[in-house]
């Protein structure tokens, strides 16, 4: 059975609207190495229905598609499913950043279908907080790269700032 | 140029951490072949034909003198002695194992150098033109930005599994030697009207977007123009996303973006762009006035001492050798500083595959660079060596040093300076061999002065449609076919990759290995009988049409 791997916990209240306050300030711990990850491993599955049949009485997450069109209805999800029809198919990484950065999503996004360990830190650099690995994958894999880099030039949904506004850079 | 602060040492020594770690998941067959292919190309690594192949990235083509020696070391210690400079201004190792690329990497990152998406489905190494910084006729120097771009892209978040390979190209010069109208992105930078670079007031860009080679090419449409100078990576931004989530990737041969800006149509993709654009400008991605000029402290030119009767040395040095005197006319270029110039050391030589270069001239050359420059060495898009910074008395010294290493052959821009992929000898795509009908094109106009007498001709080889040889902007393009398992050259005339930019047209049936000389020859003879006075090739191809080429090269078939 898929392992669920959560970076921040329980996303027990749906987002409502944009991220008003600070528009791109996201609601988990900011990155900071390993520090940075307080995730959680579940064996259950989350429950999940396709866009098309999903309503927001449902009580359920909603699963898109990679190439779905951001449907404001969803943004009442508590969680969004982004399904990757292959791992290398980097359309799922620009819907995520969307979600978080144009619509203000606050809730959990989590990556289902062909999930791979050496995604994972692309995925949560684009605003991803959960993964739902694979049997096939392992996890120990997945939990060792969630950040193989203690930082990165540009911003991101996790880092807002790019490098070179954050820190001072050699002349 | 530009030199790595803690920040950028930090990453490549973790990227280099991170591959090794990826090979040995590999190794212990916790990674697929797939999977693993995907990881690798991400990393410059490739399988050929007969080995792996390592293409380490060359950012813009500028790299050091200490950088070139570790690449001869490289070559030395891991390879078989050469490399192959290629058309994005890098490099390619044709004989590394494995087991030893993370080795290689870590001997990479101790100068400052990386194999970061040189290839794979992502944004690749960003080109310029090759004399940038010190082009007579240049308006801004482009490695700045290019230097700005590389960093936004290096493991970006989001666009780094795009639908396909991604290739940006930036020129600073009112003349293009970047060819911008055939990358995914051109971009033309210009001071703002009336005011210098760096000096007062922001630099703009031209932006051009959808062009490309490979199997439909296409010469890229204007989308943007002036956007000042601090959107570029919001811009970019943009763009990406509207490709990476648009662009097709049921068909690798219709993902580049070239065929999504032709399926929106360039005003369609355009207005997607802009509605995009209009959510991000300003964003915390904006560049500002500090990180500009932080990059472009990196890249000010050094202090030229004067060099008092340079130019009275070298007129007399070319007036007493007539060799030494075509190497400059044709291997010399304008120097925005007096007494100084621009050495092309060519790297085509007949009988070496274009582009190869053993570690004694890698080492020979990082030598002349401090010798007889300030230590830094560049590639062209030509498969060529340049030295930026020759002092215009020591050029004589310099000619006389490379000749002796093969590196000293007067024929840049002529018909033996061809641009050529490795082709069949090497590549796993590749329908036919492009090296050999490279050498024996070489050996047909051994002439010098017939040569000479032809002027400038483009003669680009690929080994099939992905065109890395460029084909379709040669003046004279071939491009390797299979017919029924045999290998068959199809020629084009009329393509050129600068400012009016055109793509070569199929002169008719492809010919096999034996007749493409005779070709050749037909297509030279009928320049030489219809061009008047100094008519350049190009352009007596433009003003003839086909028709009379056509005519010779098939008559004897009818």
């Amino acid at each position: 059975m898929p392992k669920l791997l959560s970076l921040n916990g329980e996303f027990e209240s749906p987002a409502t609207g944009p991220l008003a306050a600070g528009r791109h300030r996201p609601p988990w711990p900011a990155e900071n190495g390993d520090s940075m990850v307080r995730q959680g491993v579940t064996a259950a599955a989350p429950e999940l229905v396709d866009a098309g049949n999903w309503t927001p009485e449902c009580g359920k997450g909603v699963r898109l598609t990679v190439d779905d069109e951001v449907d404001e209805r969803f943004l009442a999800a508590n969680r969004i499913a982004i399904e990757f029809p292959a791992f290398n198919d980097g359309r799922g990484l620009s819907l995520a950043v969307l979600l978080r950065t144009r619509h203000g999503y606050a809730g959990d996004i989590v990556a289902t279908g062909d999930v791979h360990e050496d995604m994972l830190h692309y995925l949560r650099r684009c605003g991803f907080t959960s993964f739902l690995v694979p049997d096939e994958r392992s996890l120990d894999t997945a939990l060792s790269t969630l950040a193989p880099y203690s930082d990165y030039y540009q911003a991101s949904v996790i880092e807002p700032q790019p490098a070179f506004r954050r820190i001072g850079r050699g002349a | 140029m530009y030199r790595y602060d803690s920040f950028d040492q930090k990453f490549i020594d973790e990227r280099v951490a991170h591959y090794r770690d990826q090979t040995r998941r590999y190794l212990a067959g916790e990674l697929s072949e797939e999977q693993f292919l995907q990881l690798r190309l991400r990393n410059g690594l490739y399988i050929q034909r007969l080995a792996p192949m390592l293409r380490v990235a060359i950012p813009y083509g500028t790299l050091s003198s200490r950088q070139l020696r570790m690449l001869a070391h490289i070559a030395r210690h891991y390879d078989r002695g050469y490399g192959h400079l290629s058309t994005r201004q890098n490099i390619q190792f044709n004989w590394p194992e494995l087991e030893e690329v993370p080795d290689i990497l870590a001997d990479l990152a101790k100068v400052q150098m990386h194999a970061i998406q040189t290839s794979g489905n992502c944004i690749r190494n960003v080109t310029t033109d090759e004399f940038a910084g010190v082009a007579a006729d240049e308006e801004i120097d482009a490695r700045p930005y290019c230097e700005l771009i590389r960093q936004w892209s290096t493991s970006h978040p989001e666009f780094d599994w795009l639908p396909r390979k991604f290739k940006i190209a930036v020129t600073g010069a009112p003349v293009d030697r970047a060819a911008i109208n055939v990358h995914d992105i051109g971009i033309r930078a210009y001071p703002a009207p009336g005011r210098r670079s760096g000096t007062d007031g922001e630099d703009l860009f031209d932006i051009k977007v959808g062009g490309g080679l490979g199997r439909t090419p296409v010469i890229g449409a204007l989308i943007r123009e002036g956007l000042p100078a601090r959107h570029l990576l919001t811009y970019l931004e943009a763009i990406m996303r509207v490709y990476n989530r648009y662009g097709r990737r049921d068909n690798k041969y219709k993902a580049r973006i070239k065929i999504l800006v032709r399926a929106m149509t360039p005003e369609g993709f355009k207005a997607r762009v802009d509605e995009e654009w209009s959510h991000l400008e300003n964003s915390a991605s904006t560049l500002t006035p500090a990180e500009i000029a932080r990059m472009r402290a990196h890249f000010r030119p050094p202090d030229y001492p004067p060099r008092e009767g340079a130019a009275e040395t070298l007129a007399a040095d070319r007036l007493r050798d007539p060799s030494f005197d075509q190497w400059v006319r044709l291997n010399v270029s304008a120097h925005k500083q007096p007494g100084y110039a621009i050495v092309t050391l060519s790297c085509k030589p007949t009988g070496v595959p274009p582009g190869d270069v053993d570690d004694r001239q890698m080492e020979a050359v990082a030598g002349w660079a401090e010798a007889y420059g300030f230590g830094e060495v560049r590639i062209s898009h030509q498969q060529n060596f340049v030295l930026p910074d020759v002092a215009a008395d020591a050029l004589h010294d310099l000619w006389r040093s490379a000749r002796a290493l093969g590196l000293g052959t007067a024929n840049r821009n002529l018909a033996t300076d061809i641009i050529c992929c490795p082709g069949g000898d090497y590549c796993s795509l590749a329908n036919a061999k492009s090296i050999p009908v490279a050498e024996a094109i070489q050996q047909h106009l051994e002439d010098q002065d017939y040569l000479h007498d032809l002027g400038e001709i483009d003669i680009n080889i690929s080994g099939c449609m992905n065109a890395c040889g460029h084909h379709h902007v040669g003046h004279i393009g071939i491009l390797g076919v299979d017919k029924k398992g045999r290998e068959y050259y199809q020629i084009s005339l009329g393509g050129h990759s600068g400012d009016d930019a055109s793509l070569g047209k199929i002169v008719g049936p492809s010919v096999s290995r034996d007749e493409v000389i005779a070709v050749i020859q037909d297509i030279l003879d009928t320049y030489l009988a219809h061009r008047i006075e100094d008519e350049s090739f190009l352009h007596c191809v433009r003003r003839l049409g086909l028709e009379p080429f056509k005519e010779r090269i098939y008559a004897k078939a009818a």
